[in-house]
Parts: C-alpha cells; sequence; structure tokens
C-alpha cells in the first residue's frame, strides 16, 4: 500500500502525503507555486491545465495526486529554460500566437509533446496535437504557424 | 465520504476490494469529472475508493498462440491505437476518442466499468465478440462483454471483481467499417458510431456482423438481423437488403434516436453491403 506519494516535477523529487484525491492541478499551483498550470474549464476539455507526464501529454485537473506516484511530471516552467523550451516560447512570440496568452502554457505543452514524438509533423498533425486545447483569442492560425516556425527554426533539437 | 487507497499490487487491490468495497479509479477521466467541487477542492465520494493506475497487471497489450488479443484493464487509447496487434476496428475507436491528453489518461477498463452509451470502445469490442476478464480473491471469470454491460450505466461487476482484461477472439474479415459521428472537434463524444463486417469466400457471406454505439441504452448487436445477410450470396444482396434495414431498425431502441441518425444508420449500413455486392476490393469500406 502507498500512503507517502512519491514523485518528480521539473526533476525535483516531491513527497505528498494529503488527500490522494487531490488534483494534480491544485498541487503544482498551490503547493509548488507552479502558477503557469492555468485551470480553465476543471473537465479536461480545455487543456490549459496540460502537463507532461512520463513524457506523455495529460490535463492536470482530472488527475488525482495519487495516481502520480513514482511520476515524472514536467510543466512550463520545467521546459521554457531548456532549449527546446526556449525554442517554442521564442517561435510563438515572434510568430505572434499570443494574445491573452491564457491558453499558452497549455499550447506550449501540447506542442512540445507533439514535437518530441513527431519532429517533422504536417499541418494536419500539429492541427491534431493541439486539438485538445482551446483558444479563445487567436483563431489558432498564428499559434500552427509558430508551431511550424519552432520545426524549422529548432531543426535537430527535435530529431 | 470514504477513505482512499492506493494498492501496490493486484493482490492488495482485490483485498481491499473485498473488505472495504472501494470502487477502483482508473484514468480517473469519468470519476474525477462526475465528482468534482471545483478549484482547490478534491474530489469526493460517497464509497471508498482504490487508486489502481500503478497496478503492473493490469498492463499491456499480448497476442496469445491461438491468435487473440488480450489488453489490459489499464492500456490507454493511445497505447491501443498505436498497437500493430490491436484489431483495426478496436485501434479506430480508441483513435477517435477525446484528444491527445484524454487519450493518454483514459483506460479501457474504465471506458466498460463506465458503461456510458455514449463510450466509444465497447462498440467495437462487441462487435468482435470479445470477453471480458474479472478478477477477485474467489478467481477468475470470463464473461461476454456484450453480457457484462447490462445497460447505461450498469454492468454485471461484482462488488468483489474488478476487470483485469479484455480478450479479443481471432477473426479475419475480407471487409470492414467504421465511423464515429462526433469526431470533426476533438473531446466530441459519440453522437453515433457503427461497427460492421464481412468475411466473403467465393461470393458467399461467410460472416456479417454490425454493431451501433450510442443509439440506446448498450450497444446494439443484432443477431437476428445479421442472419438475414448471413450465409446468403453476394449476388442476392439486393433482394435482401431492405428486409434487413428494416430488422436493424426496429433493433434500435424506439426513442434513443431521432429520424436523422436512423437515417445515418441505415445509409451507413446500406454503404456497406451495397459496396460488397458491387465487387468491392477486399479491405476497409470508407
Ligand atoms: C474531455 C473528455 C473527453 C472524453 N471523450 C471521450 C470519447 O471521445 N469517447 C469515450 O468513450 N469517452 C470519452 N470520455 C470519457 C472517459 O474518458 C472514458 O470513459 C474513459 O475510458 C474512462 O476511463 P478511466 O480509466 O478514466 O475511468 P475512471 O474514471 O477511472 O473509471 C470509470 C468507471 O469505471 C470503473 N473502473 C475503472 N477501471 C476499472 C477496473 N479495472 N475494474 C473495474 N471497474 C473499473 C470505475 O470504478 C468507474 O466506475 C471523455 C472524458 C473527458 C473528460
Ligand atoms: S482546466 Fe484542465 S482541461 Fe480545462
Ligand atoms: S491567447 Fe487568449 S486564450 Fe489563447
Amino acid at each position: 500500500m502507498v500512503s507517502r506519494i512519491e514523485f518528480s516535477v521539473n526533476g525535483r523529487k516531491t513527497v505528498f502525503s494529503g488527500n490522494p484525491l487531490t488534483r494534480l492541478i491544485d498541487v503544482l499551483r498551490e503547493d509548488l507555486s507552479l502558477t503557469g498550470v492555468k485551470e480553465g474549464c476543471g473537465e479536461g476539455e480545455c487543456g490549459a491545465c496540460s502537463v507532461i507526464k512520463d513524457g506523455r501529454l495529460v490535463t492536470s485537473c482530472i488527475i488525482p495526486v495519487g495516481a502520480v506516484n513514482g511520476s515524472e511530471i514536467l510543466t512550463i516552467e520545467g521546459i521554457r529554460d531548456t532549449d527546446k523550451g526556449r525554442c517554442l516560447v521564442d517561435a510563438f512570440a515572434e510568430g505572434g500566437a499570443v494574445q491573452c496568452g491564457f491558453c499558452i502554457p497549455g499550447m506550449v505543452m501540447a506542442a512540445y509533446a507533439l514535437l518530441s514524438s513527431n519532429p517533422n509533423p504536417s499541418e494536419e498533425d500539429i492541427r491534431r496535437g493541439i486539438s485538445g486545447n482551446i483558444c479563445r483569442c487567436t483563431g489558432y492560425d498564428l499559434i500552427v504557424e509558430s508551431i511550424k516556425l519552432a520545426v524549422r527554426k529548432g531543426g535537430d533539437l527535435w530529431a | 465520504m470514504g477513505m482512499t487507497y492506493i494498492p501496490s499490487t493486484l493482490s492488495e487491490a482485490l483485498h481491499l476490494r473485498a473488505e472495504t468495497g472501494a470502487r477502483p479509479l482508473a484514468g480517473g477521466t469519468d470519476m474525477m469529472v462526475q465528482s468534482k467541487r471545483g478549484i482547490g477542492l478534491a474530489p469526493e465520494f460517497p464509497y471508498p475508493v482504490m487508486i489502481i493506475s500503478g497496478l503492473e497487471e493490469l498492463r499491456g497489450i499480448t497476442k496469445h498462440e491461438d491468435g487473440s488479443v488480450e489488453i489490459g484493464a489499464l492500456a490507454s487509447p493511445a497505447e491501443i491505437a498505436a498497437s500493430d496487434i490491436v484489431p483495426w476496428h478496436v485501434r479506430m475507436a480508441a483513435a477517435g476518442m477525446g484528444a491527445v491528453a484524454l487519450r493518454n489518461s483514459a483506460t479501457i477498463g474504465g471506458n466498460i466499468g463506465n458503461a456510458s452509451p455514449k463510450g466509444d470502445l465497447p462498440q467495437p469490442l462487441i462487435l468482435l465478440d470479445a470477453d471480458v476478464i474479472l478478477v477477485s480473491l474467489r478467481g477468475e471469470t470470463k464473461m461476454k462483454l456484450d453480457d457484462f454491460i447490462l445497460g447505461s450505466k450498469k454492468t454485471a461487476l461484482k462488488d468483489d471483481e474488478i476487470i483485469r482484461s479484455v480478450i479479443i477472439p481471432p477473426h479475419e474479415f475480407t471487409y470492414s467499417f467504421y465511423r464515429k459521428i462526433g469526431m470533426r472537434r476533438a473531446n466530441a463524444i459519440s453522437k453515433l458510431s457503427l461497427s460492421a463486417a464481412a468475411v466473403v469466400r467465393d461470393g458467399e457471406i461467410l460472416d456479417f456482423r454490425a454493431a451501433s454505439g450510442a443509439s440506446g441504452p448498450k450497444v446494439i448487436r443484432s443477431y437476428s438481423a445479421e442472419a438475414i445477410i448471413r450465409g446468403r450470396r453476394v449476388e442476392d444482396i439486393p433482394e435482401v437488403l431492405d428486409g434487413f434495414l428494416e430488422a436493424w431498425n426496429a433493433a434500435i431502441s424506439p426513442h434513443a434516436m431521432p429520424q436523422y441518425r436512423r437515417n445515418t444508420t441505415r445509409r451507413m449500413l446500406s454503404h456497406f453491403l451495397s459496396s460488397i455486392h458491387d465487387g468491392a476490393e477486399a479491405g476497409i469500406i470508407s
């Protein structure tokens, strides 16, 4: 039986011994002050709370912390200072992908997960890869263009 | 509010289940949403819960010697869609679920356990005559998934049982069809789905099946309607088509579907059978 939930967040060991049904997003935002993780719908539908769990994109608002025992979690704070993360963040800025910015951390995480498994995505792949992330501002085209830009500029980074 | 447990082994989970009746939470994508309370608040359940996502015994997808494929209860739609040993109809249904993140978190065991009429995986699994394997301290039971799902949100799961896996018997279809309507938008719940398959040899239809999802309290498979087609010759299809379509329409529960969805189902079934009649190349009918 597991009584202490141990996992890593952005490479740092974390131990949680409260209610295992606590939503992962609340642990990240409240306990660890990782406020780049946004809450939109709280129901898995908008992608604002997206993080990467053991290499895969998940929505942290519907995952109980008890389900991440032994996992490695990456948030926007953990990737933005890596080469890949910087490449994406710069491309989003250069490509004019950001308006209010609320959806952007989730979008960047979705793009990061996509390019890490598919370094050379088609436009269709990109649209599918971010299809779980809702943006109320941009109409998506500039976000898609910015991800293409990250592919071109990143080159070998994604291979 | 009930206790929450995190068992480390299946055996521990089975003891917990027998002693406390704790309900399994796998991906949590149904349970966490159904019991959500808002920002900063953990969901609350009126019964004890056990988080089973760490149980290795419920993982993995394997092909057995007899050609059957076993999918562990914790397999995600992403793993299922990417597996080349999983039958095509099931991969299609898995690939059409939710969006990327949902496909990484949801599980096949949860999709079956939740037994929503709109759940996408039971439909192709029932088409393929899949069995579900249930385990408890009493031992292991094998049951047809079509019998396990009793109705909307109702299953035959006993208080001490856990779904261990799903087993799909081997099959080799000449023609296959799958469609989910509601697939355009990501994270869209099925409005309607249909699978069909046929085995044709020397002009004879040796096997024919169809399954409708989101069309009633549970997946619809009409063995009597299928029998109208099975055993016929391909050139006889025009003769029996209307009778079959009528029988299928009658099998769909009376109030479950508005007329336009019935018409869509009818058109898809008619298209599948007409393509076979017109000598379509073996494979997937799109
Ligand atoms: C944004 C969003 C989009 C969605 N889109 C789709 C979609 O397109 N298609 C679709 O079909 N569904 C969809 N769903 C619903 C849901 O994701 C699926 O039903 C999923 O397969 C449930 O799996 P889970 O492991 O997350 O279930 P959980 O919430 O963990 O459990 C669901 C039920 O199954 C029981 N259970 C789980 N595992 C077991 C087991 N091993 N043994 C016994 N009982 C068990 C639980 O006790 C509970 O009653 C969506 C949900 C969300 C939030
Ligand atoms: S806040 Fe998690 S998906 Fe919307
Ligand atoms: S930039 Fe405002 S929601 Fe996307």
